[in-house]
């Protein structure tokens, strides 16, 4: 590797680094900024721990904001952090106007990170500095120092008594190898004094160098031999009364990472957990090999032999799913974290409506494929909005109807099986179906003589383009459609349905497989072909007598549970030849009056499949989601219901 | 005239209803027996299904059919070609393949005008080899024009 190469791949890791980081903190300034805005409206007290988090926080974001050289991120934490000195020493009281430029520069810090990890161009900063600065009272003069300085705390003499040392490290492939890097050279740092103030600089040539400004009481020979680590030093003359000793988080400066007991956590990019997973993928599959091979060789062998043979086969079955599940397990993460993000969305959107609505959230500890993570927040996000802006009524309206003044949006999270559902409901209004067969109509995606019902009516919603509001409306911009939530959720392998009802609200409904790799599938035969369905979307197979299948115009209806549930031939959609046998089975899917049955020759087992994508343009056509090996070798493709259960809607 | 390695290409010569055809070695993955094709239903009609490469799940084109020719049984000639164009990997069934050759590139001739049409632009060139005429492949044109038709008749 030559040195501009190791270069540029240490600072690209090194930003991932603060990516990281800096995401985390951020989850937890959410936390704490939404506790912030529940003590203040409840008129109580705020606890001095919050406050301790918050500043630590956005202490850390500057810091290490500096390190990777972002100013903007840098000085705006700068900015909330003198905020939440303020408010920490007593000297001003939170205030409405204090949370609504909290969350406002928590979003814009947010903005930052994204826009520098996507290489975009920053947000400016101008509008929330300048309210942050409105909310000090009488800006003392260190808040003018430049950026890079921290400001001196309270009380504390100016006059530099502590020696101070410029530290310069420049990382190199061999020291790398050794395990000296920014990180454990900033450790070391730390453990001799405090470190003031820390820049990363590109010199000529493309290196990196990190500068430490430090102070320390520490005698020279205990740093001396550094000097073979890349780390240079050089005493610091302070010539002017600097503005300084550090303004050490309470917690002290050694939780850099402000990570209660973060040496016990190890973080490992998803890549290699993706790799791990498909290693289990691939044993998964030899496994089932091997058990059609003992099958095959079962006549061959004694009673004895056979079951001592079957025996190991299960014992390996068993541990493999285990395993399996382990690897999954390092995947999850509780979901919590996106409902924090959607209830400051939630916050916000409520303060720009003038409405009253409170997010109640539940099952926040159910745990997700952390790939899922980012995946889910967009179409969350919107069904949230949309419960906002079109379900919840305005206060006036809410009382006309005798139901509280302050609306309520609940989100719910719940492991089912195997599968994840997530559901958003609100108890407003419910889906104006007048409005929307209205504009349907008006659209040709809905006949003058039909009425929007069930899953019709969330074929029209997700409709692309489709939308209840005016024009006017819409230039406000909110971006996506509720098509975008459906692809989304389709993409993932998940389904959506719908329950609304007039003045009592509307919920949507979520499910999504637990993981997207390895899933448990019904594997069923239609003519002399089998396909693999992923049994996180079936709620039933049931057995049909030919008898039994009522024809009504082009539609095969059966009796189910009560009520007619429509039949739809895999036969038919597929173009294969169909035998018509007397007794056949279907497998249902969908909720309530959502539910099909998918007919098909006969459901002949379950296994345990890895989903393989079928990427190419050529191969990818309506509900089939991928493929899978079966044990005897064999590729059968992997049938997308919902999709299915979707096109019979659009047939008919 | 430059006879040396860099004016010779490697290619890779098939056999698709009488005719041989080559394409560049360093376009193809590799060659498979056919052991079983997965119909993908729906799917264009010279599209067989998918096999599993490598790892990955790739399409079957029948050359045959893309070519206009009537498909015949698969036998123990039958190759699939996989070849990566691209960034795809997809796989061609062809008649038979066999030879790996060194063709100099002064033995390559475009293709000639009197050739347009659809056969025309799969053409990259013709090469003359003693006896044999070999007609050079522009697999990228295959497979586009694959694509663009999948796009348009599909259901």
């Amino acid at each position: 590797m030559s040195e501009t190469e190791f270069n540029a791949q240490f600072f690209d890791q090194f930003l991932d680094d603060y990516y990281a980081e800096a995401d985390e903190h951020l989850r937890s300034v959410r936390r704490n900024v939404i506790d912030l805005e529940d003590f203040f409206t409840n008129g109580q007290a705020v606890p001095a721990n919050t406050l301790n988090e918050l500043f630590r926080s956005f202490h850390t974001l500057k810091g290490i904001s500096a390190m990777a050289g972002v100013p903007a991120a840098e000085s705006l934490a700068h900015h909330m952090e003198s905020y939440l000195r303020v408010l920490r020493d007593g000297q001003t009281a939170i205030s409405g106007e204090g949370l609504a430029a909290l969350v406002r520069s928590t979003k814009k810090l947010e903005e930052i990170v994204a826009s520098k990890r996507n290489n975009a161009e920053l947000p400016a900063i101008d509008g929330e500095v300048r309210r942050l600065e409105s909310l000090v009272p009488d800006t003392p003069r260190e808040t003018d120092a430049a950026v890079h300085e921290v400001p001196q705390r309270r009380g504390e003499s100016s006059i530099q008594s502590v020696p101070r040392y410029l530290f310069t490290f420049i990382s190199a492939p061999g020291l790398a190898a050794r395990n000296v890097n920014v990180n454990t050279v900033r450790e070391r740092l730390q453990q001799i004094g405090t470190i003031i103030k820390s820049t990363p600089t590109v010199r000529t040539g493309g290196q990196v160098a990190f500068e430490f400004t430090v102070e320390t009481s520490a005698e020279e020979a205990s740093f001396e031999s550094w000097v073979d680590d890349g780390i240079e030093y050089e005493p610091v003359v302070a010539a002017t009364p600097d503005p300084a000793p550090a303004d050490a988080p309470a917690a002290g400066d050694g939780s850099r990472s402000g990570l209660p007991g973060h040496s016990n956590f190890v973080r490992v990019e998803l890549s290699r957990l993706d790799g791990l997973m498909l290693m289990v993928g691939e044993l998964v599959v030899s496994r089932a090999k091997l058990e059609e091979q003992i099958k095959r060789l079962g006549s061959e062998m004694s009673a004895q032999q056979l079951s001592s043979l079957e025996e190991t086969n299960h014992t390996i079955e068993r541990q493999l799913r285990n395993l399996r599940d382990g690897v999954m397990r390092t995947r999850m993460t509780p979901i919590g974290e996106v409902f924090e993000r959607l209830q400051f969305a939630v916050r916000d959107l409520a303060r720009e409506s003038g409405k009253k609505v409170r997010l109640e959230t539940t099952g926040e500890s159910t745990e997700i494929d952390k790939m899922l993570v980012e995946k889910v927040l967009d179409p969350l996000l919107h069904l949230v909005r949309n419960a906002v802006s079109h379900g919840i009524e305005s206060a006036s309206e809410r009382k006309s109807k005798d139901k509280p003044e302050i609306g309520t949006i609940r989100l719910h999270a719940a492991t089912v099986g195997e599968s994840i559902m997530l559901e958003v409901s609100d108890d407003g209004s419910g889906i104006d179906l007048e409005n929307v067969a209205a504009r349907a109509r008006s659209r040709g995606l809905l006949s003058p003589m039909d009425y929007p019902a069930g899953s019709a009516l969330l074929d029209i919603l997700c409709s692309p383009g489709f939308s209840t509001r005016d024009e006017a409306d819409k230039a406000s911009g909110r971006g996506v459609g509720m098509d975008v939530v459906r692809r989304a959720i389709d993409d993932l392998g998940g389904t959506l349905s719908l329950e609304t009802r007039a003045d009592l609200g509307a919920a949507f409904t979520i499910q999504l497989p637990l993981t997207l790799a390895i899933a448990d599938a019904l594997i069923v035969s239609v003519d002399r072909e089998r396909f693999a369905v992923p049994q996180s979307g079936v709620r039933e197979v049931i057995e049909i007598r030919q008898s039994a299948v009522r024809r009504l115009e082009n539609n095969e209806i059966i009796e189910y549970r009560g009520t007619a549930l429509p039949l739809v031939r895999l036969s038919k959609l597929f173009a294969l030849e169909d035998n018509y046998r007397e007794a056949f089975h279907a497998f249902v899917v969908g909720e309530g009056s959502q539910a099909v049955g998918v007919a098909v020759d006969r459901v002949i087992g379950q296994s345990e499949i890895v989903i393989r994508p079928v990427s190419d343009p050529l191969t990818q056509v309506p509900g089939i989601t991928g493929a899978t090996e079966l044990g005897d070798g064999r590729i059968v493709l992997i049938l997308d219901a919902a999709a299915i259960a979707r096109r019979l809607e659009q047939k008919l | 005239m430059n006879h040396g390695a860099s004016g010779a290409e490697t290619f890779i010569l098939f056999e698709l209803a009488g005719t041989t055809y080559g394409v560049p070695s360093s376009e193809v993955q590799q060659l498979e027996m056919i052991e079983h094709i997965t119909p993908v239903p729906n799917a264009a009609k010279t599209v067989e299904g998918v096999v599993f490469s490598r790892g990955q799940m790739i399409p079957a084109i029948s050359l045959r059919a893309r070519f206009g020719f009537e498909k015949i049984p698969y036998d123990l000639k039958t190759r699939l070609l996989v070849v990566n164009v691209d960034k795809r990997n997809i796989g061609l069934i062809v008649d038979s393949a066999r030879e790996f050759k060194n063709i100099p590139a002064e033995l390559i001739s475009p293709p000639p005008d009197g050739l347009a049409s659809l056969t025309g632009e799969y053409l990259a060139g013709i090469a003359a080899v003693g006896e044999n005429t070999i007609l050079i492949l522009n697999l990228a044109e295959v497979i586009k024009t694959e694509a663009s038709e999948v796009a348009g008749t599909q259901t």
